[in-house]
């Protein structure tokens, strides 16, 4: 009998350690590029939107609810960008480890300045996001302190691998100062030029390394291109000799295309997520590879 | 800064001391050697109320350093940033600690400290982040106010105005149509202007509320209270429970409201067998979801089934009729006059971009045709979605979608059996719909109808047609705030015994907009 309950205990103990990973989901691929830095071998990462697909709109698809339902932290941008499909998914999960106070949920954006904080919100501006410009992660300083986040969220839950997560974000901390002094240096030739993009996602890119990216190819947030507004943009890229067109994975390129040959500029593609473009599984090696291409196309 | 303090504290105490000490020995200082005891005096009181003045200002330093750090929430074990002066300004300039190339760090966009170390570029940015983050897991998860206070959100309130120019062969299109937010007339129809009203009513409930004005063919406003009702928040072990009124989540189109329609009008099934106005009413509903690997729920709901958004139970009719029989309109006399709605439903990914969800559900009570006649509604519902991996806007995508349902409905002779006869009614129907948004903001669809009513020898009425239809619309949708819809319906109405059979082609041009907090998309 004691034999019996010994060894139910230690199959009890051993599925215990088996299922000990944290079950982390983040919502978007940048976010989980970071949490799975962070968290090593002792988390399960799942990220619900693709690296492809508009963040803005993501189908709140069933099996989310069964994702978020089991997770243990929780990584959303907390500035909106997920407003369209996140909410549904957290009311029909029903878990209140996940909430909004709880030590599992990290809303990346506490504590970033967000840029771009509208003073007045109105729809007849387009696609607004009342809190600011959501696209933060852009920003390479921006995604250490997100990083932080997540480690200082994993170490509250999992207090046991806390040395762990902590070195883990120092070795993420050092790779991206020593990658920053690449990148800015890669993009120092090219400060205070001017960029067009897509959609209004790289304010804080632009930001970092000194580049201007004012533009955009969409006369609003979240509004189709217009030919009239097109030749305004041709018209803005002749005067301020703009090299580059930056086109995310999910854009329609043919119109960025257009803007190019009208202008001589160059299209570059470019992704919010790490995995959006090929050979961009982390979130350095993202950053590794937007520099390299832009710096290309504007040599 | 408190440094500084200390040093010229440290010095003037040294220089008291050393005052005292070259008393009494002829200082060079002192060039008169009589220096008289009042001069000295005078000295010494200088220097007591320096002394005063440098302790008062460091307490205010300090009271000050305190204060900054509850407003950032910041515990004093946390890294020191290295120029707390340049760190608090809110340019965005990047903090340049060494002869800086490139800054790793910035404060501007970063609140939370972090090292600063003599790299060439930057690694940290105090102009970037806002608050400090702590060690424990607290700060974290307070309640962001990125904006800057005034960030009340006590609800959120909507305007959802639905309006559809109508042109049919038929001139009685308000019985053509069958449902309630339908065009019920030719030329211009405001069935539905809903006040949408939710949001967090304590740490434990939410709550909901949709008010539905609508103009009759004279232009007369009628209101409804379509949904009020509060849920759980924070129930364990999945589950929620719902109490008021509200639609009954009977299949896919039941339980949604006109404006999330993909068509302008509702299918003939959910109009004829659920009812116009679609199943809903006072009640309470518990939902599960299951714990099983894949996206499965339970939802059980009990509601009073009575008046006219129970069509098929406890109904008192048009005028007291309801298939020409005399309703009788029937208090609950037992458990089973209530309506009783349980519905399961699964959900898998067939594919990264695939996904399919099956569902089934039932509508169970009585109906005010007889002292003590029933109604059984069961349903069958399937909803098939591609979207494209690399989705703007959420488009392209397919969408098909297909609900069947089968009502038996006891008809007795009402009224004291004034009807000649009692009849059990076995109706089925159903439709299949496929959207294609082919284009960011565009969408195409088609829909086939179809719905068959028993037979009665006893009854003309039209509600009890067996008819077909088939509909096509395209959809633009210049943002998720508005819509332009054309639609063409062609209808098949088919003979019964008091009813010839002929056709009916309809053209529908719906238009729509939304004011206020744009709730987010179900699957």
């Amino acid at each position: 009998m004691k034999k019996i309950l010994l060894i139910l205990s230690v199959i009890c103990a051993s599925a215990f350690a088996a299922q000990a990973k944290l079950n982390v989901v983040a919502t978007l691929p940048d976010f989980g590029s970071i949490a799975k830095e962070i968290g090593g071998d002792k988390v399960e990462v799942t990220v619900l939107a693709k690296p492809t697909e508009d963040p803005h709109f993501v189908d709140a698809r069933p099996s989310f609810v069964v994702q978020l339902r089991t997770a243990d932290v929780l990584i959303d941008g907390g500035a909106e960008l997920e407003l369209g499909w996140l909410p549904p998914l957290l009311q029909n999960a029903r878990n209140p480890k996940i909430e909004i106070g709880k030590p599992g949920r990290v809303q990346a954006s506490q504590g970033i300045r967000l840029m771009n904080v509208p003073t007045n919100v109105t729809r007849a501006a387009g696609d607004v996001h009342a809190l600011g410009n959501p696209h933060f992660m852009a920003d390479p300083i921006i995604a250490k302190a997100v990083a932080q986040h997540i480690a200082q969220s994993y170490s509250a839950i999992d207090a046991a691998n806390a040395a762990a997560y902590d070195a883990n974000y120092k070795k993420l901390e050092a790779t991206i100062n020593a990658k920053l002094q690449e990148w800015g240096t890669a993009l120092l030739p090219f400060k205070g030029q001017t960029i067009v993009a897509y959609h209004d996602s790289w304010p804080y890119f632009g930001h970092r390394f000194g580049l201007n990216i004012d533009i955009f190819l969409e006369p609003k947030p979240g509004i189709p291109p217009s030919p009239s507004h097109l030749v305004e943009v041709i018209a803005q890229m002749k005067a301020k000799n703009v090299k580059a067109i930056i086109v995310e994975p999910y854009h329609d390129r043919k119109i960025a295309e257009k803007a190019a040959s009208a202008t001589g500029a160059k299209v570059v593609d470019f992704s919010q997520f790490p995995g959006g473009l090929p050979g961009t599984e982390t979130y350095v090696k993202l950053i590794d590879k937007l520099v390299a291409s832009l710096a290309a196309a504007l040599k | 800064m408190k440094k500084f303090i200390f040093v010229v504290l440290a010095s003037g105490a040294l220089a008291i001391d050393g005052a005292k000490g070259a008393e009494p020995a002829a200082s060079p200082a002192a060039p008169s050697p009589a220096a008289s005891a009042a001069e000295v005096e005078a000295l010494r009181q200088q220097v007591q109320s320096l002394t005063e003045l440098v302790q008062t200002l460091q307490k205010q330093v300090k009271e000050q350093q305190a204060a900054s750090e509850k407003n950032n929430s910041n515990p004093p074990a946390l890294p020191q940033n290295p120029e707390p002066e340049t760190a608090a300004g809110p340019s965005p300039s990047p903090a340049a600690s060494a002869p800086p190339l490139f800054p790793t760090t910035d404060n501007a966009v970063v609140t939370s400290a972090v090292n600063a170390n003599g790299t060439l570029f930057p690694t940290t940015d105090a102009s970037v982040t806002t608050v400090s983050s702590s060690e424990t897991g607290s700060s974290l998860t307070q309640p962001i106010t990125l904006t800057g206070g005034g960030n009340k959100n006590y609800m959120n309130i909507s305007f959802d105005g639905l309006f559809a120019l109508a042109a049919s062969s038929e001139r009685h299109l308000d019985r053509l149509e069958v449902g309630d937010h339908d065009p019920q007339q030719r030329g211009f129809n405001a069935r539905n202007a809903e006040i949408a009203i939710d949001g967090a009513v304590d740490p434990y409930f939410e709550g909901f509320a949709n008010i539905v004005l609508k103009l009759d063919n004279n232009n007369a406003t009628q209101i409804e209270l379509e949904e009020a009702f509060l849920q759980t928040t924070s129930l364990p072990y999945g589950l929620q429970v719902k109490g008021g009124q509200f639609f009954d989540a009977f299949g896919r189109i039941n339980p949604t409201h006109p404006h999330t329609w993909e068509f302008a009008d509702s299918p003939l099934v959910n109009g004829r067998l659920l009812g116009p106005d679609g199943l809903r009413g006072v009640g309470a509903q518990i939902a599960w979801t299951v714990p099983v690997p894949w996206y499965s729920q339970v939802i059980f709901a009990v509601q009073n089934g009575r008046g006219g958004t129970a069509y098929s139970f406890r109904n008192p009719g048009d005028g007291g009729l309801f298939y020409s029989r005399m309703t009788i309109d029937r208090e609950a006399s037992a458990l089973r006059d209530l309506v009783f709605v349980p519905r399961v439903e699964n959900s898998f990914n067939l594919s990264d971009t695939q996904t399919v969800l099956v569902g089934a559900s039932g509508a169970f009570g009585s109906n005010d045709t007889g002292p003590n006649t029933h109604t059984q509604i069961y349903g069958a519902d399937l909803l098939y979605k591609w979207k494209s991996p690399r989705a703007e806007g959420g488009f392209p995508f397919v969408k098909w979608q297909t609900e069947a349902m089968y009502r038996r409905f006891e008809a007795g002779r009402g009224l004291d059996d004034a009807f000649p006869v009692a009849e059990t009614f076995r109706d089925w129907g159903m439709y299949s719909q496929v959207l294609w948004g082919f284009k960011k903001g565009w969408v195409a669809g088609v829909r086939g109808d179809y719905l068959h009513m028993a037979p009665s020898l006893f009854t003309d009425d039209d509600m009890r047609q067996t008819r077909s239809r088939i509909s096509v619309n395209l959809t633009w949708y210049p943002t998720e705030f508005s819509k332009l819809r054309l639609q063409y319906n062609h209808d098949f109405l088919e003979e019964n015994a008091f009813l010839a059979s002929r056709d009916v082609d309809s053209v529908f041009f719906q238009f729509e907009f939304i004011l206020g907090a744009h709730g987010a998309h179900k699957f």
